[in-house]
């Protein structure tokens, strides 16, 4: 249940630490919430400090604070209801970014990511995740 | 359909039932119940639960049907034949009775007699009569104490 103002982390290699959610897309009206495979507009609140070398470089994919990108929603504390009746939450709500073409910002992916993901299309995430629950 | 065990009570958690917590660092812990899911995040010890399985085990309650370790490992000793003897003969042997021992013996005995005074009379027409006369009489006197000791 991620809805306005709710924090994230990243579990991508992107740059960004903890971003906050500002619109959950899949919704027409602003106070609706989003869930495990929902895409999302968010603000970088932290991130990590990119060297001087770094940014001239061309792979300068690195995010900064105060940039607002979309991301979709990887792990929620929330339960999240399975088909065959289970119920499965985590430690903590997760993202990973994304550009508007809904592709990954981020190459490599660290952490556990819900299997819901494959079911709402997200499989190239899932592909890169080193443990999918 | 597998069932699955509570995490912390070790109940039977049948599908559709119950809930999984993913930990921060990846674990996964199944419950049954909101009682033991709620127990967990007080971070109780189970082992001090009584209820529960693990305490149970610990405390050995309810085992008696099962006696805890019964010990029937003995090893097998099978016979097996070596490189110098195979099976055959060292069954052979072991089932030789006494007397074909002592058949066997004197008859070895017998061979060593007349194989030794074959190598004399050999050494007798080679070599010249004089050494022979002192010689002659302890190597006699030696077979004799053999065949003494033989034919007891």
């Amino acid at each position: 249940m991620i809805g306005l103002k709710g924090t994230l982390n990243v579990i991508d290699n992107s740059g960004a630490l903890l971003v906050e959610c500002v619109n959950v897309l899949k919704n027409k009206v602003n106070n609706g919430w989003g869930s495990v495979g929902d895409e999302i507009v968010c603000v970088v609140k932290r991130a990590r400090a990119i060297s001087a070398a770094q940014q001239a470089s061309a792979t300068a994919v690195k995010v900064r604070r105060g940039d607002v990108r979309r991301a979709v929603i990887v792990r929620t504390a929330k339960a999240v209801r399975r088909p065959d009746g289970r119920l499965v939450k985590f430690d903590d709500n997760a993202a990973v970014l994304l550009n508007n073409k809904r592709e990954m910002l981020g190459t490599r992916i660290g952490g556990v990511v819900s299997a819901d993901l494959r079911m709402k299309g997200w499989g190239k995430i899932v592909s890169l995740a080193p443990k999918v629950v | 359909m597998k069932v699955e065990i509570d995490s912390f009570s070790g109940y039977r958690i049948y599908p559709s039932k119950g809930r999984l917590f993913v930990r921060g660092d990846s674990k996964i812990f199944r419950f049954a119940t909101s009682k033991n899911e709620s127990l967990f995040l007080q971070r109780k010890n189970p082992r001090k639960i009584a209820w529960t399985q693990v305490y149970r085990r610990m405390h050995k309650k309810g085992i008696t049907e099962e006696v805890a370790k019964k010990r029937s490992r003995r090893t097998v000793k099978h016979q097996r034949g070596i490189v110098g003897a195979d099976l055959a003969s060292i069954i052979a042997r072991r089932n030789q009775t006494a007397q074909a021992r002592n058949e066997a013996r004197q008859a070895a005995i017998a061979k060593a007699k007349s194989e030794k005074r074959e190598k004399e009379k050999d050494k007798a027409t080679n070599k010249p009569k004089a050494p022979r006369g002192p010689a002659g009489a302890p190597k006699i006197s030696r077979q004799q104490m053999k065949g003494s000791k033989g034919g007891r």
